[in-house]
């Protein structure tokens, strides 16, 4: 039988077999995977699913706690707060996946060409990404953002900026193990140019470590721009950002409105931890010690 | 080694704020100030100077321990930040501590036992301590038991307003009310940490968990434990074995994670007015107190540089196959 | 009684890939061995035939996603892959001593040599401390570690390759154990070293009594060293007998091939010296497993060999053997 019409009707099997062999190698990723994903169907898909306007005010229901009508409550300006996590979504997407991939175009081409040229510009670069690791990421973030000025863009700049070493140092440590391999120094011998070499050779190589990274570099994103929001930083109210939102029910939380800062809150941990669920179980597939099965 | 990195810190630091628009000499000057004063303001923060005549001079001045006035507090920024830092050093000790100490053996059962129960609950509960918002963590005990259960006092400050604090002998209230005799003011110090403190310890612990136990399988698939199962050790042995080798690189990761561990516990101080050194940073960058948040960055990662020394040291005293030895 | 005698041991590689296709390889195949008190078995073999394995099998040291499917392994009449681990232990070390490669990395690198060989005496043995001191002392001399009062105290990293090595042998010998297991005692070392360990090993031989197997790709070793011999490739024990016979005569293609190489030729180490890759134990042919290299491969060799038994004793796994 000729092979195209043997292959046409076995990808939708061999897919569900690799889906369910991927699972079966880390079930905390596909557990990952799930949550991710719902939350990306509440980001694109949010007004299927909001029940009011989250942007919109009832001044007679101020902080009214979670009923038929507000399943999640009203906020002090009389908000409805399910809408509004729903809506935050969009922020927790919006920010991490424009600050991931910043990182990952500063980061890999950095990392590539460090590790490749070495010599002086690896050194002074490398010099800096550690005498960055002194501050701690949260403060420097902080401090970067309130000197340059308050808006979304700005925070997705610096995140992207900021989380861009932790790619360069992984790309650089892989160029730099098989810089001397026999592979690389024949494509030299066989005068290729220095940027194919970077692109076509090294790069399809050295990336793997990096990418496993990303899910927790986008957890870390999302964290840390909520964390902006709630001390006011980047993101002020009334956008419906959850860090911005547990900002404004911080003050509730002792005169016993709790459903103004939880709610968000919940929402922010299962974003992360969805996140972190999928970069943990990509790190348990690559690297099978970890697994270490009896 | 060391001395270009502090330099490094040092430039860092200056750069950071001068970095974006913030006019300091608008937010000194006031709305209604006229153009001389503003040249007068400017002349006096030697911020006329070409940038590399400032970063010098600001050199200089760290140097001799000047670290400039917070024009918030209007006091000498090194004065804020030292009492403060007494303050906080509290914090991070016992919350890093209980962190590292339920951390470290949990850890270490987890990597013994891999993927059974034990290990798979304790992945799932440190992933979540990694997604847990601090200051959320911190707003959720207060409600639950300030507000809620009434245990705990106010999150507002180290002591109890109606609470003399007791002789300054090592800056620990709870110290220095215990070395007085004075109960009621060693009581209410105790209780004023334990919910920030619990709240690092559990932030903390999470990142220490998941190191740990991957420091410890990598140790128990080693050539040495594999011999030493080859040599019929007993367990009890082969666990020693295992914990030894690999204190060396828990310590040094600790070390590292005192670092990030300082801005969560600045978030914490935010959170319960702890009025600690981290508290005072996060307020001067909020409000564009450039001068103290310069002060700020600058002890931070002052003192980070400190703990990775003390961590090297500590380090090269235990291994035997370090230079010193 | 045999020392050790092993019947039909099967060991293999289960595990479930990315695909989610349950992947079975035959790491070893109905491999069978007999060693006696006093006697020196070398199995040699390419890298990957299965030789560490055979070892770690037998003690009970298996990494997953390697297990042991089937065989028995008696020694002195016990069954060891039936044993519980602590009782395994006991045996570790103790009565069946081990020499593994690696000597630099496997020695705990956070304790002094002295002490540990303090240690592996204290746990099988109770006595007093300083019984076991003089006792490792007198290992280390005998194995011909100079100094040994001062190197008691020495740390791992301290010592060169060969020193290293000679301490793991003082180690598996410690408790006198009646069966020796050495894995590559001497990869690693220059050739005078070689010779002074490989002698040492064979006077202790004699002297304890000992039933050893060396493992090793090194023919020059078997010649020298060694009473019987067995072929390993691809998991499987392909010629079986006394070094003479074997050497003499030779039953096997495969081990035709070998001997009949240049004295230089005779290291095993590279897979290509033979001609051709170590064969892929997920992928393995039917029949013969040799078949690919060898010159008289024909059609019978797709259904699997017998163990066909020479008038020398020796054991051959070829269609051809009697030829």
């Amino acid at each position: 039988m000729p092979p195209s019409v043997t292959h046409q009707f076995t990808w939708p099997r061999r897919t569900a077999n690799r889906v369910r062999g991927l699972s079966r190698l880390s079930p905390t990723a596909a557990a990952g995977v799930v949550i991710i994903v719902c939350f990306g169907v509440l980001a694109l898909f949010s007004e299927w699913f909001m029940t009011h306007d989250p942007v919109s005010s009832y001044p007679d229901r101020i902080l009214q706690g979670p009923s038929f009508e507000h399943w999640f409550g009203t906020d002090g300006n009389g908000m409805d707060i399910f809408s509004r996590v729903i809506y935050g979504a969009k922020f927790g997407f919006g920010i991490a996946i424009p600050a991931v991939i910043i990182a990952v175009l500063i980061g890999i081409p950095v990392g590539l060409i460090a590790g490749y040229r070495g010599g002086a510009l690896d050194e002074i670069l490398m010099r800096i990404f550690d005498g960055l690791r002194v501050f701690p990421s949260i403060i420097l973030a902080l401090a970067v953002v309130a000197a340059t000025g308050q808006s979304l863009l700005n925070v997705v700049l610096v995140l992207g900026f900021l989380d861009s070493p932790v790619f360069a140092r992984l790309v650089r440590a892989e160029v730099l193990a098989l810089r001397s391999s026999n592979f690389v120094e024949s494509a030299i011998a066989a005068g290729n140019p220095t940027w194919r070499i970077l692109f076509f050779h090294l790069l399809p190589n050295t990336i793997q470590g990096a990418m496993a990274q990303t899910a927790v570099r986008a957890a870390w994103a999302v964290r840390i721009s909520a964390t902006l929001a709630f001390l006011g930083i980047g993101i002020q109210a009334p956008t419906p950002e959850w860090g911005a939102m547990i900002r404004q029910g911080a003050e509730f939380m002792v005169t016993g409105q709790w459903w103004v800062a939880i709610f968000p809150g919940i929402a922010l941990i299962f974003l992360v931890f969805g996140l972190n669920l999928l970069g943990d179980g990509i790190q348990d597939i690559l690297d099978p010690r970890r697994r270490a099965s009896k | 080694m060391v001395l270009p990195l502090l330099i490094g810190v040092v430039f860092v630091t200056f750069m950071l704020v001068r970095v974006g628009g913030l006019d300091p000499v608008g937010l000194l000057a006031g709305p209604t100030a006229t153009a001389e004063e503003f040249t007068m303001i400017r002349k006096d923060l030697g911020l006329d100077q070409p940038l590399w005549k400032q970063f010098l001079i600001y050199g200089g001045q760290v140097i001799q321990g000047d670290l400039g006035e917070s024009w918030l507090s209007n006091r000498p920024v090194l004065e804020d930040i030292t009492t403060r830092s007494f303050i906080s050093l509290e914090l991070l000790f016992w919350g890093i501590g209980l962190g590292a100490a339920i951390g470290i053996p949990v850890g270490l059962r987890a990597a013994f036992k891999p993927n059974q129960r034990f290990d798979q609950v304790t992945r799932i509960i440190s992933l979540l301590g990694f997604s847990i918002p601090t200051y959320w963590l911190g707003l959720v005990m207060l409600f639950v038991f300030f507000y809620l259960l009434g245990w705990a006092p106010p999150g507002m400050g180290r002591i109890s307003l109606m609470v003399s604090p007791p002789e300054f002998v090592t800056g620990s209230y709870l110290i220095d009310g215990l070395i007085e005799a004075n109960w009621e003011a060693a009581h209410s110090a105790l209780t004023h940490l334990i919910l920030p403190v619990l709240c690092l310890a559990i932030v903390s612990a999470a990142p220490i968990i998941k190191q740990t136990r991957a420091i410890a399988l990598e140790v128990i698939a080693s050539d040495t434990v594999r011999y030493a199962r080859a040599c019929g050790l007993k367990i009890k042995t082969l666990r020693a074995i295992v914990f030894r080798n690999s204190a060396t690189p828990i310590i040094t990761f600790v070390g590292t994670e005192i670092t990030g561990l300082v801005g969560t516990m600045s978030l914490i101080e935010y959170v319960f007015a702890w009025g600690g050194l981290g508290q005072y940073g996060l307020n001067a960058i909020v409000r564009g107190d450039f001068t103290a948040v310069q002060g700020y960055v600058l002890t931070l990662a002052l003192f980070s540089v400190l703990i990775f020394l003390i961590v090297d040291i500590v380090v090269a005293i235990i291994e035997p196959r370090s230079q010193l030895n | 009684m045999n020392l050790l005698k092993i019947t039909d041991l099967q060991t293999h590689f289960v595990f479930h890939d990315i695909d989610n296709y349950r992947r079975e390889a035959r790491a070893l195949n109905k491999v069978n061995l007999n060693l006696n008190r006093g006697e020196i078995l070398g199995i040699v073999g390419e890298t990957g035939a299965g030789k560490s394995l055979t070892a770690q099998s037998i003690c009970g040291l298996l990494r997953p996603p390697a297990k042991v499917v089937g065989g028995s392994v008696l020694f002195l009449g016990k069954e060891l892959l039936s044993l519980a681990e602590e009782d395994l232990n006991d045996i570790r070390g103790a009565e069946i001593g081990m020499v593994v490669q690696n000597p630099k990395s496997s020695l705990d690198p956070l304790t002094r040599i002295g002490d540990q060989l303090v240690r592996i005496h204290q746990t099988h043995t109770a006595s007093a401390v300083s019984v076991a001191r003089s006792k490792a002392i007198a290992m280390m001399h005998a194995v011909g570690i100079p100094d040994p009062e001062k190197r008691f105290s020495a740390w791992p990293h301290e010592l060169s390759g060969g020193m290293a090595q000679r301490v793991l042998i003082a180690m598996a010998l410690m408790n006198e154990p009646k069966l020796l297991i050495a894995d590559e005692p001497t990869t690693g070392l220059d050739v005078t070293v070689q010779a002074q360990i490989l002698e040492l090993l064979k006077d202790l031989v004699r002297r304890f009594e000992m039933g050893t197997i060396i493992i090793t790709h090194d023919l020059g070793i078997v010649a020298h060293y060694c009473d019987k011999v067995a072929v390993m490739f691809a998991g499987e024990i392909v010629e079986y007998g006394t070094v003479t016979d074997i050497f003499r005569r030779p039953g096997h293609p495969y081990t035709k091939q070998l001997l009949a190489s240049t004295p230089e030729k005779l290291k095993l180490n590279e897979a290509g010296s033979l001609g051709g890759q170590p064969p892929d134990l997920f992928n393995l042919p039917e029949g013969c497993l040799s078949q690919d290299r060898c010159s008289l491969a024909s059609d019978q060799c797709r259904t699997p060999p017998p163990v066909i038994t020479l008038e020398t004793g020796q054991t051959v796994r070829c269609h051809f053997a009697l030829q």
